[in-house]
């Protein structure tokens, strides 16, 4: 361990994942239009560059040009750090995913990851994922508006209901690999009978990450037919992208973060023999995922607020508890 | 009576107009109130009676009550101002009663008796609808309602000088350069009866606690309400515990204007109030007229309209399962996208008769503008082909689905009983189990002779509206079916040149052709002096038109009953204790458009 080891790499390394994510978050909005579009028997962008290639880049110039306005009644400090709060945490969870098997580069080695390797990083993935709604709770709070405040509310409500039934699921992935480095979890063999049992639990895990990135059906804190934008309702311009962005990079990393903890991550045929296939592999099955997110959200109505709550706490919470329990046994049981 | 016996007469709707009983009716009351009944009338078979306005409270309560009268259903509050024909007292209050059991209509008039000072008792207690039309009345005619427990303006604004439908309003604020100059000290006047630049202060609605509760003003800026509605809504939590709408944004003067044009010319504005409802509007209003002019439009031109009113329906039923789907469901869901395409074929289809897609005016006076194309009925028999399966698709995406079941069921719950106070028509008042459907109970354009069902449900939540409009869809395709079927050949105008122009080619050989031509064009329709009230089923519910003529050929006064304006009241009843959200499906279930609502 050199200072190459310990600064330049993680440096280059770093800058890379931000500039792929940020992008990749840009080309995920263009995805989800042209997807839903789709659906709904449209054509979605097509007017900027080919096949609307260029839409993501439009959209970016647009907001980025439009003035700074700061609304006169709200609290000036909190309400610029609301959007950062928001946006910090979505690209933070990215640290711990492994894009693929360890690289030989010039002799050094070089892990395809930030930290994935510590031995708590299923607890960082729950812990970052939380500090999201600090983001939107003060947005929600510095605009002194009404509709934000309820938008707000409504989210630090959903975030807390939802979490819980997540925790207990990672908790069962727990007890099946025994391990909360997630590198590990990608590399080690699993018998046949585990695989499928995470799969069983995966639809519990993608309702809770449906409502923890705040998408559709579960999309409170910014009905707009109800709360105009819920908590970004005061929000415009460059901070509004910020959130914006945001979401999406939170779709983006908890997809990704739930094909490493259900479906092997980079793994797949011929990796050993390339290993620059990982990262393909890992970002086919992140966007499976995503496909889901817009399909769910073409096809099914929202909830409303309380309706969600119930559903939370007397069905999911339940389930995840249960679904716990039979992993304890089969975990004693098979192995 | 019992519960069941009450519920049971609730429901009950006769569909035999009882034309002999409306004058045993009028015959009644001249024995029960000698003193206070002044005048009757009957006028191209509706019954008009004058009753004093110190009794009026009183009668009121007994044609409600009275087991053999039973008008239940206050379908219409409007007045006009006499001023000009030269009549004592110079106010009139005029009521559409109908009474759903004994399927009567009555029209009662209240004079106010103080010119300077108007004043007829109020009728909330006994029709809670009247709460908006009298608030409508006072602030467009000035005539005050003793008892009415809200009485402000509605549609123009708070610190509005006047009452616009007054014969003695002043004209003006748009000057007329062709006819005047500017030099013209008649202009000096002008513009000073516009609204000043300063708003009066908001002031949060009597009895709303902003101390206990949070008050949130929707709109009218707000992507669901549908257009330019404004609802202050009071919250506990996200629990409603008051909703006041604000009306009055889109306010555009439509019956004040129809007096200042001929007859024919008002179709065009018809168009333009509920924008979704055009070809229904159009004829509404002409049927209106061809009452008061006594003639009826030849079978083929019944026949067309019928199509017409019917795909018109169907058109609006999508845009609004789109827009409702959408409201519950996010702008994601792809129901909305469906359900426009399929109106997007109606759209066409109007295209290719009128050239026109929204506002289209297709429906004239004496008939239709022109005869439909040779192309449409082809056209009109695909889209009748593949609709139905259309239809499945979307029960498919929502019928059944737990999660739009958990959104409407349950919400904004009205009983047959509210829903008649209330004066709700249309889906509303299906939904809650009365088969009241102007379509039977007065057919008009041959409606006698289709067989449809009246669509009903019995919960009176969203969920059955819902389902009374997806029915609704079903039985339009059907009537369209047998009109197509049996679309008569001949004329599609009615041969009189007093009301539609001579054909084209008879102008160059016949002088007396060319003669009527020119009158109608230059002087227009005159019909004889009278009164009518005219209503037909639009897709909202009772569209009616109100004309008294002067005999001249532009109307003394016109009232439009919109059914959006009516239902929309049923919004507070509906919405109290409910959770904000279910705000929005209320606003979405009860279908509004607010062009119609303001007017």
């Amino acid at each position: 361990m050199d200072w190459v080891d310990l600064v330049v790499i993680p440096i280059i390394k770093g800058a890379l994942i931000l500039f792929i994510l940020l992008t990749a978050t840009a080309y995920l909005t263009l995805f989800e239009r042209k997807l839903i579009a789709r659906f709904q028997v449209r054509l979605g962008p097509n007017r900027a560059g080919p096949f609307g290639l260029l839409q993501p880049l439009a959209d970016a110039v647009k907001l980025f040009f439009k003035e700074e306005v700061v609304p006169g009644h709200v609290n000036k400090p909190v309400y610029l750090l609301a959007p950062m709060m928001a946006m910090v945490p979505a690209i933070a969870l990215f640290a711990v995913v492994p894009l693929g098997p360890d690289l030989s580069l010039f002799g050094r080695r070089i892990p395809l990851h930030m930290g994935g390797d510590v031995n708590v990083a299923l607890l960082y993935v729950l812990a970052i994922a939380s500090v999201g709604t600090y983001g939107v709770m003060l947005a929600g709070w510095a605009s002194n508006n009404n509709y934000s405040l309820l938008g707000a509310m409504r989210t630090s409500a959903q975030m807390i209901s939802y979490e819980l039934p997540m925790a207990i699921i990672v908790a069962s992935l727990l007890l099946v690999t025994g391990t909360m480095s997630v590198v590990e979890i990608v590399e080690q063999p699993r018998p046949l009978w585990a695989w499928l049992w995470l799969w069983l639990g995966f639809p519990l895990y993608f309702i809770t990450m449906l409502a923890e990135s705040n998408r559709a059906p579960f999309d409170f804190p910014e009905t707009e037919n109800e709360l105009i934008a819920g908590y970004q309702t005061e929000y415009g311009g460059f901070k509004f992208a910020v959130f914006y962005i945001s979401e999406y990079l939170h779709m983006l990393t908890s997809s990704a973060v739930a094909v490493t903890l259900f479906f092997g991550g980079w793994r797949g045929p011929f990796v050993d023999q390339f290993p620059l296939l990982g990262p393909v592999y890992l970002a086919l099955k992140t966007v499976a995922i995503l496909f889901l997110y817009v399909w769910v959200r073409a096809s099914i109505p929202r909830l409303r607020y309380d309706q969600l709550m119930s559903f939370g706490w007397k069905y999911l919470l339940p389930w995840s508890l249960l679904y716990l329990a039979v992993t304890a046994v089969l975990v004693v049981a098979l192995s | 009576m019992s519960a069941e016996q009450v519920v049971q007469a609730l429901t009950d709707v006769s569909y035999k107009p009882d034309g002999e009983g409306e004058r045993r009716v009028v015959e009644m009351l001249r024995q029960q109130f000698p003193d206070a009944v002044l005048a009757t009338e009957e006028f191209r078979g509706d019954q008009i009676v004058t009753v004093r306005a110190d009794r009026w409270r009183e009668i009121a309560r007994f044609l409600r009550d009275d087991p053999d009268m039973r008008f239940n259903l206050l379908v219409d509050v409007t007045s006009y101002d006499r001023l000009k024909l030269n009549q004592r007292p110079r106010f009139v209050v005029v009521y559409q009663l109908h009474s759903i059991p004994y399927n009567r209509r009555l029209r009662v008039q209240v004079p106010a008796d103080d010119d300077q000072n108007p004043t007829v008792p109020s009728v909330v207690p006994i029709w809670p609808t009247a709460n908006w039309h009298e608030r409508e009345v006072y602030d467009l005619m000035g005539i005050r309602f003793e008892g009415h427990p809200n009485l402000k303006r509605i549609l123009m604004p708070p610190n509005w000088e006047g009452h616009p439908l007054r014969k003695d309003y002043p004209l003006g604020g748009e000057p007329v350069p062709f006819t005047v100059t500017w030099s013209n000290p008649e202009f000096e006047h002008l513009g000073r009866q516009i609204l000043k630049p300063e708003f009066p202060p908001e002031e949060i609605p009597p009895g709303m606690d902003p101390e206990r509760h949070i008050i949130v003003n929707m709109g009218p800026q707000h992507p669901s309400t549908h257009g330019v509605l404004r609802l202050i809504v009071e919250l506990e939590g996200e629990t409603i515990v008051r909703v006041e709408p604000d009306l009055g944004y889109l306010h555009s003067g439509f019956e004040k204007q129809a007096e200042h044009i001929r007859y024919k010319d008002f179709v065009y504005y018809t168009d333009r109030m509920d924008y979704t409802q055009a070809m229904n509007n159009n004829l509404g209003y002409v049927l209106a007229v061809e009452k008061l002019l006594g003639v009826e439009a030849p079978p083929r031109a019944q026949a067309i309209r019928v199509i017409m009113s019917e795909l018109q329906r169907l058109a609006a039923h999508l845009l609004w399962l789109g827009t409702h789907s959408m409201d519950l469901g996010g702008v994601g869901l792809s129901l909305m996208m469906y359900a426009f395409r399929e109106r997007e074929a109606i759209l066409d289809m109007f295209e290719m008769v009128c050239g026109a897609r929204l506002t289209v005016s297709y429906i004239r006076i004496g008939g239709v503008w022109k005869d439909i194309p040779p192309a449409f009925e082809r056209r009109l028999q695909e889209f009748l082909d593949y609709m139905p399966a259309r239809i499945d698709e979307y029960e498919r995406m929502l019928t059944d689905n737990p999660i739009w079941k958990k959104r409407t069921i349950g919400i904004g719950k009205l009983t047959a009983d509210q829903a008649i106070s209330l004066g709700l028509t249309g889906p509303m008042l299906r939904a809650t189990g009365v088969a009241y459907d102007v379509r039977r109970v007065r057919p008009y354009c041959g409606y006698e002779n289709y067989d449809f069902d009246v669509v009903t449900a019995t919960d009176g939540d969203a969920y059955a509206r819902y389902l009374v409009r997806i029915g609704e869809m079903r039985q339009s395709l059907r009537i369209i079916r047998q009109a197509l079927a049996g679309l008569p050949e001949g004329p599609v105008q009615v041969p009189n040149p007093k009301v539609t122009p001579p054909p084209r080619e008879r102008l160059d050989v016949s002088m007396e052709a060319l003669i009527h031509h020119f009158k109608l064009w230059t002087e227009g329709i005159t019909p004889p002096p009278g009164q009518v009230y005219h209503s037909i089923e639009n897709q909202k519910g009772e569209y009616g038109i109100f004309i008294v003529s002067d005999g001249s050929n532009m109307p003394y006064r016109v009232h439009v009953r919109g059914p959006s304006f009516v239902n929309l009241q049923a919004l507070n009843p509906m919405s109290r204790g409910h959770l904000i959200a279910d705000l929005i499906t209320n606003i979405g279930s009860i279908d509004i458009v607010l062009g119609e609502v303001d007017r």
